[in-house]
C-alpha cells in the first residue's frame, strides 16, 4: 500500500554545511497541520489508530468522521481510550489540543 | 483523588515552592502537576498502577531552562526523570522508575541541524521519527532513516534505549556520534569532538582525545542529554532481499546457523529478525476471533491462524543494500542458501532508486501499525519486554525457545517472540502481550517475567534492556566478582549527583544516599 507521496529523484540542494530546521513557533493554529503532526502518525492511512479503529468503526480516518464533538476528543486525547495511550501536555498543549479537536469537529459530510 | 506520592524528604509545602520555581524557569504553561497530568505521564502498559507514579511534570524547551530545573531540583532534592518523548511503550513509556519523580519531558525540543554533505544530524531530544522523515522528505530524502518498529517515539531517546531498527544502520546507538549533556550539578559538557570549540568534526569523529563517553549517557542516569549527534546512511542505489517463510518450530536452529555466519562475513549488512507466527498475527487479527479458552493457545488454533494468513511458524526478511550490481552477486548468494532451507515460501523483493518505496521497516519508514498488537486481547491491551543476549547460536536459539515456549504454556500465555541479529549477537525479543481489564491474566505477569529472567540468568544470558519493574532485578543478574561493574555504576553515580536528582533508579543504578531503593 502507498501510503506517503514520496518523490525520488529530486536533486538535492548542494551541499549545505549545516541547515537548521528553524523553530516551530509555540502554537501553530492550524489544525491540519497540527494534526498532521501529533496525531496523523496513528491516525493516517496506515497508522495503528486507523488500523484498530477500522475493526469497529467507519470511517476509521479521523479526519473523514463527521461524528467528532470536540469535548469528546479532547477528553479521548488526554485520558486515552481504548488501546490509545494518554496524550499529556508537554507533547500536545491544551492550546494545540483545542485547535485540534476543533479542526475535527468541524469535518463536515459532503452536500448530497 | 488519589494521593500523592513524594520522593523521599520532599512534602507538600516544598513541592509547592519548587513549583513555583518551575514557573519561574519555563512559565506556567510548562508545569504540570493536576491528577490528570500524572495520569497522562504514568505507565499505559504498566502491570500493576500502584507503581513508578510520576509527581507531576515539567517541559522545558531550551538547555538554559534544563539547568534551571536542575538546579530547582537539587535545591529541593527533588528527583526529575527525563524522558524524550516517553514512547518506550513495554519498557515503562514516561513514567519514572522512582514513584514521587517529576517527569522532565523534553518533547517541545524538536531541533535538528543536517550536515548533508556528510549525511549527519545533530537532535534535540523532542525529535521523533516522524518529525526527522518529513524533515528529510522535504529535502528529497537523500538519506534513509532507520527506524523501530513502532516508530512514534524519539530518534534520540530510541538510540539512549539501546533500540534496533531493521537496515544496516540498525543499531542506533552505534551510529551516535557526539552528545551535549548537563549534569546533576547543571553543567553542561560536550562528548567527542564536542568538547572543542566551533569544532567542524562533532558528528564525524566518535572518540575525540581521551576518554569517550557516548556511552556512558546511554540508558544510564549519568547525565541529561540534550542534544545527539547520528549518522544517517546514504539512500542506496538498489535493495534487493526476499521474505522468508518457515513452517517448523525446528526450523530457528538451521536458520540462524546460516545467517550468522552471512552476517559476520559482512555479505548481509542488515540485522534480520526472525519473528514468530505471532508477531505478525497480532497486528492483523484478535484472539477472540478464534479462541475463547484461556491458556495458552493450543496447536489447532495456531495452525488454524497460520493457514489463514499463510504464515510459517517463524518468518524473516533479507534485505541488501547498496549498488545495484553487488546487491546482485550478494541476492543470488542468499537466495541459494536459503532454499537449501527448504522454507515453507521465499518472495523476493526488489527496489532501484527512482522507483516508488515500500514504506516499510526495510525503507526506514516510520511505522506505528505493528503497535495493534496491544488489540490482541481485546481489552486495554499492551506488552511487556523480555529481552536476553544470546550468541548467534542455532543450538543455543532453539534451547531458548523450547525452555521459554514451555514457560508461556506453564504461565497460560501466547508466545510472542523474535530473534534479532546484531553482529555477533541475537537479541531474543518477547514482548509478552498483556489484558490490563483481565485482573487474573494481570497477576501471572510479575512471577512469569521473574521465572524468565531466573531461568535466562542461570544459562549466563543477560537483557539489553527491560521494563522499570524489572531494572533492580536484571542490574542484579550483572554479577561477576561480587556485582564489581554495578558497584562501579554507582561509586561514578554518587560522585556526579550525590543527591539522586537525574534519574534515580534508571538502569538498577542507585546514588549511595538511596541505596535503600535498590530492593524495593
Amino acid at each position: 500500500m502507498k501510503i506517503f507521496p514520496i518523490i525520488l529523484g529530486v536533486a538535492a540542494s548542494a551541499a549545505a554545511l549545516a541547515q537548521v530546521a528553524p523553530r516551530r513557533p509555540a502554537i501553530p493554529l492550524d489544525g491540519k497541520a497540527l494534526f498532521q503532526e501529533k496525531c496523523a502518525m496513528c491516525h493516517g492511512p496506515a497508522g495503528m489508530g486507523t488500523g484498530l479503529l477500522k475493526r469497529r468503526v467507519q470511517p476509521a480516518m479521523l479526519e473523514q468522521r463527521t461524528d467528532l464533538a470536540a469535548e469528546y476528543v479532547i477528553t479521548a486525547a488526554r485520558t486515552g481510550i481504548g488501546n490509545m495511550p494518554a496524550i499529556p501536555r508537554g507533547e500536545a498543549s491544551d492550546a494545540q489540543l483545542a485547535v485540534i479537536a476543533a479542526y475535527l469537529a468541524t469535518q463536515k459530510a459532503p452536500a448530497k | 483523588m488519589a494521593d500523592l506520592v513524594f520522593p523521599p524528604g520532599l512534602d507538600a509545602a516544598k513541592l509547592a515552592a519548587a513549583k513555583r520555581a518551575f514557573a519561574a524557569a519555563v512559565g506556567t504553561a510548562n508545569i504540570f502537576f493536576d491528577e490528570l497530568d500524572r495520569d497522562s505521564y504514568a505507565d499505559k502498559f504498566a502491570v500493576d498502577d500502584a507503581h513508578h507514579q510520576p509527581l507531576g511534570a515539567v517541559a522545558p524547551q531550551t538547555v538554559e531552562e534544563i539547568q534551571a530545573i536542575v538546579r530547582i531540583a537539587g535545591q529541593y532534592r527533588l528527583p526529575l526523570w527525563p524522558i524524550s518523548r516517553g514512547k518506550n511503550l513495554g519498557y515503562g513509556g514516561s513514567a519514572p522508575m522512582l514513584s514521587g519523580s517529576v517527569v522532565l519531558d523534553l518533547s517541545r525540543m524538536k531541533k535538528i541541524e543536517l550536515d548533508e554533505e556528510n549525511g549527519t544530524v545533530l537532535l534535540e531530544p523532542g525529535v521523533g521519527f516522524y518529525d526527522l522523515y518529513d524533515f528529510l522528505k522535504s529535502r528529497g530524502l537523500k538519506y534513509w532513516l532507520s527506524v523501530p518498529g513502532n516508530s512514534w517515539g524519539s530518534v534520540v531517546g530510541n538510540a539512549l534505549d539501546r533500540g534496533v531498527g531493521y537496515t544496516p544502520y540498525g543499531d542506533h546507538t552505534s551510529k551516535i556520534c557526539g552528545m551535549e549533556v548537563v549534569l546533576a550539578d547543571a553543567s553542561l559538557v560536550r562528548t567527542g569532538m564536542g568538547a572543542l570549540a566551533n569544532s567542524p568534526t562533532w558528528q564525524l569523529y566518535r572518540y575525540g582525545f581521551g576518554p569517550a563517553w557516548d556511552q556512558m549517557f546511554v540508558q544510564s542516569n549519568f547525565g541529561i542529554v540534550t542534544k545527539m549527534g547520528l549518522w544517517l546512511m546514504p539512500e542506496p542505489e538498489s535493495m534487493m532481499g526476499m521474505d522468508v517463510e518457515f513452517d517448523s518450530p525446528e526450523d530457528l536452529g538451521p536458520l540462524i546457523d546460516t545467517l550468522g555466519p552471512l552476517r559476520r562475513e559482512g555479505l548481509l549488512q542488515q540485522s534480520p529478525t526472525i519473528g514468530n507466527w505471532l508477531r505478525a498475527a497480532a497486528i492483523l487479527t484478535t484472539r477472540g476471533e478464534w479462541t475463547d479458552k484461556p491458556g495458552a493457545l493450543s496447536d489447532d488454533v495456531i495452525a488454524a491462524i497460520r493457514k489463514k494468513f499463510g504464515m510459517g511458524w517463524w518468518g524473516v526478511s533479507l534485505r541488501l543494500y547498496g549498488r545495484e550490481g553487488v546487491n546482485k552477486a550478494a541476492y543470488a548468494i542468499l537466495e541459494q542458501a536459503m532454499s537449501a532451507l527448504k522454507p515453507m515460501s521465499l518472495k523476493s523483493a526488489t527496489w532501484l532508486r527512482g522507483q516508488p518505496i515500500e514504506p516499510t521497516g526495510w525503507t526506514g519508514t516510520p511505522l506505528t501499525f505493528p503497535m495493534q498488537n496491544a488489540n490482541w486481547h481485546g481489552g486495554r491491551g499492551g506488552h511487556i519486554g523480555f529481552s536476553p543476549i544470546l550468541p548467534q547460536s542455532g543450538a543455543r536459539a532453539l534451547e531458548q525457545f523450547h525452555r521459554t515456549y514451555a514457560r508461556y504454556k506453564e504461565f497460560g500465555m501466547d508466545y510472542q517472540a523474535s530473534f534479532a541479529f546484531g553482529e555477533r549477537h541475537l537479541i531474543n525479543v518477547n514482548a509478552v502481550l498483556l489484558n490490563k481489564d483481565d485482573a487474573e491474566m494481570m497477576k501471572r505477569i510479575d512471577p512469569f517475567l521473574r521465572t524468565l529472567v531466573a531461568d535466562s540468568k542461570a544459562r549466563g544470558y543477560g537483557e539489553y534492556r527491560t521494563h522499570l519493574d524489572y531494572m533492580n532485578t536484571v542490574a542484579a543478574t550483572y554479577d561477576f566478582n561480587g556485582h564489581a561493574l554495578h558497584k562501579l555504576n554507582e561509586k561514578v553515580k554518587t560522585a556526579l549527583d550525590p543527591a539522586g536528582i537525574i534519574a534515580p533508579g534508571k538502569s538498577g543504578i542507585w546514588p549511595a544516599a538511596l541505596a535503600g531503593r535498590r530492593s524495593k
